[in-house]
């Protein structure tokens, strides 16, 4: 186990490396002078020399990359020119809103889709199976700002039960904090559910052909029991795939979903920094998300172990 | 020589007769999926190639007088708050999202194809690509795509340059898995040992095989395309105004919600109904393409 | 008093449906098992006797289209009218079922100490601890090795023997009145068959069990069984005791599965025997006897009207219009 763990780790090195990397790159394609993209037409030469010097753009490229990782290591995610303070600040500043969302969608996601993909998979073919798949492939369909906006039509606009759109905190009062959160969490969690529906379907079925099942069966267990005790933790490592890969997803949907409900999260820190053209920032942000997301894969290879023994036990 | 023909007859498709192909076309029109899907991917295809005939506006003209027109019989989708007819504007819009969508699978195919065929067929290589492939894969599509129209500025080129670097390594994982399948079976092994060149073992005997995972795959790829560059157009950082995307239809007509909730619904129905309908195909291509899935049904 | 039989199973049909149409895989099979005896079921593969086997308890599953017909009696109890909690009061406790593949049949994710204790639990409402205790016990009682350490590994730790071993313990651990053994030995070595077997016969002494047998091995069918039910396309064809069925087969399809068994004694040069053709897929059932297309007497009558199963000699029954020119020994056969 330990020498599993180990080994995780250590694989991940490259790819954090690769991350870091591609994101510099990605930031240093910009054509033209950085210094004059962001600071406009108007700017004096004063200015862009300062900015040049500031930004570090007459060193050549290669010392920019090292000094950035140097400053990677320490912590240093980089300057926000606009709001002229470190990004780690901005980054931790937005974090939490962006937290209570995906966490919030993906338990909503959770929740409803595997019970519901476990009762198709047992009832394959019949009404309901086609019912709750209809549903799911509906929901991989949806892109989920429309969800939102559709959501803010309804409850907001004309029912006027919910807010239509902001943020508060925990602090001002858990249920405030839901109020205005189960909206966007529910436009969010809506594509993960249908996605993990449909894993947890086909991997149940394929599971459900199994010949220990039938020997579950045999031994006189109840439905629920070979259901939820044999076949779904034998069908749980591709669903495990499906909910870590769905991060990405998440951070993704909730870059667009802030936008919509006008949360002051992540996502919509990058997009303002995009709009303001704050490199840094987005440089900084995305990075870490990446990362973040790289973490949790590892989480979940951790999980695959615990839930699968031969994983545990498995050489390579 | 002998055996060498006789086996690599074998891995290679047979040449459809009348027969089989009637046998496929039976198969596939008995897929109420792939049907069904393909109606809808044929309906949408028609709207953006004959987008000129369909309306008689034009997607950019600005008529002051007829601002924020609910849906009437002159104006289907009603009118936007410049007056621009919005029916005619998502008819358009169609163009840049099956445009982009089209461009991505083209590029991200043969791009994911060659990736994923050489990292399966050469160990070192592999090592090298698959590292890179997670670092990329580890990005969430939208925000790499952000991120690199931030760097390189907001226009349809770009979208589909930086929704192909997004999905390039999606194709690249699925076609590597399927080809070292491929290339451990044992007659792969036979024609290395006849003197089998790699090239023509690469190109002649795994990427047929991985021809059909291809496509199934290309579908999703189509369809997420489409709902990413909606969602890019939406925040401002796709397709930029005033040329008509879906995604930058529902944006304008975000902040006019409460007044004109037109320009939210049909946008978002012609979403929802391309990649339905690339979904439903995908899926259908599956069960007819994907032996794995077929076994399952039993 | 009148004999009632431990299982009986009467006129049992099992059909299935298919993208190709309905299919009859099970048709009209009737037979019976005692208290203490061992029924060997054999056949080709695809010939039905795995479904009539897991017809019995009923295990298909639930919208797979299966259809079940005729009565199946089991200590007097019909079992195909009964509601799914008497069935699973009856399953893996009154009856039983060890599988082909003991590699597949176990559950990869629980360790097989888990894997039993949980029938115990079930049936016998034992504690947690008192049936860690029992499965333990049944372990050692089907010759595993240290076995309170292999109470705690997982299927894939064990060898195949060693899996089969804890199939039978987990099959026998509720002391089951009928044992349904579905080629319990097919994919273990020989040594390693001929213990299972013993081990299971040894077993079969002490509780006084039936045994159901399905198996395509003769060799095994002569060792172990009783009486032998040969099977071919869904239908029973021969039924025999399994001294009848080796000296005096009636059937030609038996007469030939008698014929590929390979002999220690036969001369190295003769070829093996091999029956001709392949079985009929069951979307293609002969109009007459099913086995016609490949059998060496047929003629016009086998091929336009299906036999009815003859009982020829008390508890011998075959389904052959020329089974009274078949002589003893098959002598005559191919005449």
């Amino acid at each position: 186990m330990g020498g599993y763990l180990l080994k995780r780790v250590v694989s991940l090195l490259p790819v954090l490396l690769v991350v870091a990397v591609v994101d510099f790159i990605i930031i240093h394609l910009t054509p033209g002078d950085p210094a004059s993209v962001i600071l406009g037409a108007q700017a004096t030469e004063e200015e862009l020399a300062k900015l040049r010097e500031q930004l570090g753009l007459n060193l050549p490229i290669y010392i920019r990359f090292f000094e950035w990782i140097g400053g990677l290591l320490q912590g240093d995610l980089g300057w926000s020119i606009f709001m002229d303070k470190p990004v780690t600040e901005a980054i931790w500043e937005h974090l939490g809103p962006t937290l209570s969302l995906t966490i919030m969608a993906e338990i909503i996601a959770i929740l409803f889709a595997i019970p519901l993909g476990v009762m198709a998979a047992n009832r394959r073919g019949t009404w309901m199976d086609q019912t709750f798949m209809t549903f799911a492939l509906l929901g991989i369909s949806l892109p989920s700002f429309w969800i939102g906006l559709n959501l803010i039509l309804l409850f907001a606009v004309q029912l006027n039960w919910l807010p239509a759109a902001g943020y508060q905190p925990i602090s001002n009062g858990l249920l405030n904090h839901f109020k205005y959160l189960i909206m966007p969490a529910i436009s969010l969690g809506i594509m993960q559910g249908a996605l993990i529906a449909r894993m947890t379907r086909s991997s149940m079925l394929e599971v459900l052909n199994e010949n220990y099942i039938r020997t579950a069966e045999a031994k006189g267990l109840k439905m629920w029991l070979v259901t939820y005790k044999h076949a779904l933790r034998n069908a749980f490592i591709p669903i495990l795939t499906v909910i870590g890969l769905s991060f990405a997803t998440l951070i993704g949907g909730a870059v667009v979903t802030e936008t919509v409900f006008n949360i002051p999260g992540i996502g919509k820190l990058i997009v303002n920094s995009v709009l303001r053209r704050d490199y840094e920032v987005i440089q900084g942000t995305v990075l870490m998300i990446a990362a973040a997301y790289v973490l949790i894969n590892l989480i979940v290879d951790l999980l695959y172990a615990y839930i699968d023994p031969r994983v545990r036990y498995d050489k390579s | 020589m002998e055996t060498s023909s006789v086996t690599i007859a074998t891995s290679q498709p047979v040449a459809p007769s009348r027969h089989h192909v009637r046998v496929a076309m039976n198969r596939f029109f008995a897929n109420r999926l792939a049907v069904s899907g393909s109606i809808l991917v044929l309906f949408i295809t028609l709207i953006c190639v004959l987008a000129p005939l369909l309306t008689s506006y034009d997607p950019l003209e600005m008529k002051v007088q007829d601002r924020l027109k609910p849906p009437s019989t002159s104006h289907w989708f009603g009118t936007d708050e410049f007056g621009r007819d919005v029916f005619t504007r998502v008819v358009y819009g169609s163009r840049i999202s099956m445009g982009v969508g089209f461009s991505v699978v083209v590029i991200t195919s043969i791009v994911g194809l060659l990736f994923g065929l050489y990292s399966a067929y050469y160990r070192r290589l592999d090592n090298f690509l698959m590292r890179i492939n997670d670092g990329l894969m580890a990005f969430p599509a939208i925000l790499l795509a952000i991120a690199i129209l931030a760097a390189l500025g907001p226009k349809m080129s770009n979208v589909i340059i930086a929704l192909s670097v997004v999905y390039i390594p999606t194709v690249a994982r699925a076609i590597r898995s399927v080809a070292i399948t491929v290339r451990e079976q044992t007659y792969i092994e036979a024609i290395h040992a006849l003197g089998g060149k790699s090239w023509r073992v690469i190109w002649l005997h795994i990427a047929p095989n991985c021809l059909s995972p291809l496509i199934v795959q290309a579908t999703f790829i189509f369809a997420y395309a489409v709902i990413t560059e909606a969602s890019l157009s939406f925040l401002g950082a796709g397709t930029p105004p005033p040329e008509p995307s879906w995604g930058n239809i529902l944006n304008d007509g975000r902040t006019i919600m409460k007044q004109a909730w037109w320009m939210t619904v049909f946008p978002g129905l012609s979403i929802m109904i391309t990649v339905l309908g690339l979904n439903l195909l995908g899926d259908g291509l599956r069960d007819l393409l994907d032996p794995h899935t077929n076994r399952a049904k039993k | 008093m009148i004999h009632v039989p431990l299982l009986e199973v009467k006129n049992l049909r099992t059909t299935f449906s298919t993208e190709l149409g309905q299919v009859t895989a099970v048709d009209g099979v009737s037979f019976q098992v005692d208290s203490g005896e061992t029924v060997g079921l054999v056949g080709e593969s695809g010939c039905g006797k795995s479904v009539t086997s897991l017809s019995i308890l009923r295990l298909f599953r639930k919208h797979s289209g299966t259809r079940l017909t005729g009565e199946i009696f089991f200590e007097q109890k019909e079992l195909l009218q009964s509601s799914m909690e008497e069935l699973q009061e009856i399953r893996g406790n009154r009856i039983s079922m060890i599988f082909q593949d003991p590699m597949s049949s176990l559950n990869p994710v629980y360790t097989v100490g888990n894997q039993i204790a949980e029938s115990l639990m079930l049936h016998q409402k034992l504690s947690k601890k008192a049936a860690q205790e029992k499965t333990i016990e049944m372990l050692t009682l089907v010759g595993i090795p240290s076995p309170d350490k292999r109470v705690n590994d997982y299927p894939h730790q064990l060898s195949g023997g060693m899996r089969q071993r804890v199939m039978i313990a987990m099959g026998l651990c509720c002391q089951p009145k009928l044992l349904i053994a579905d080629e319990p030995t097919t994919a273990l070595d020989v040594t390693i068959q001929a213990q299972i077997l013993d081990l299971m016969l040894d077993l079969q002494k002490q509780l006084q069990m039936g045994i159901l047998l399905i198996t395509h091995d003769l060799g095994v069918v002569a060792e172990v069984c009783d009486r032998v039910l040969v099977m071919y396309l869904g239908q029973i064809v021969e039924e025999a005791s399994v001294e009848t069925l080796f000296e005096n087969p009636k059937h030609p399809y038996t007469i030939g599965l008698m014929k590929s068994i390979p002999t220690i004694d036969g001369k190295r040069g003769k070829k093996l025997h091999v029956i001709e053709g392949i079985v009929p897929s069951l979307h293609q059932i002969p109009k007459g006897c099913r086995f016609a297309p490949r059998c060496p007497l047929a003629d016009e009558k086998c091929r336009q009207h299906p036999p009815d199963l003859f009982e020829i000699a008390r508890l011998h029954q075959v389904r052959c219009w020329h089974h009274e020119r078949i002589g003893v020994g098959g002598v005559a056969f191919g005449g």
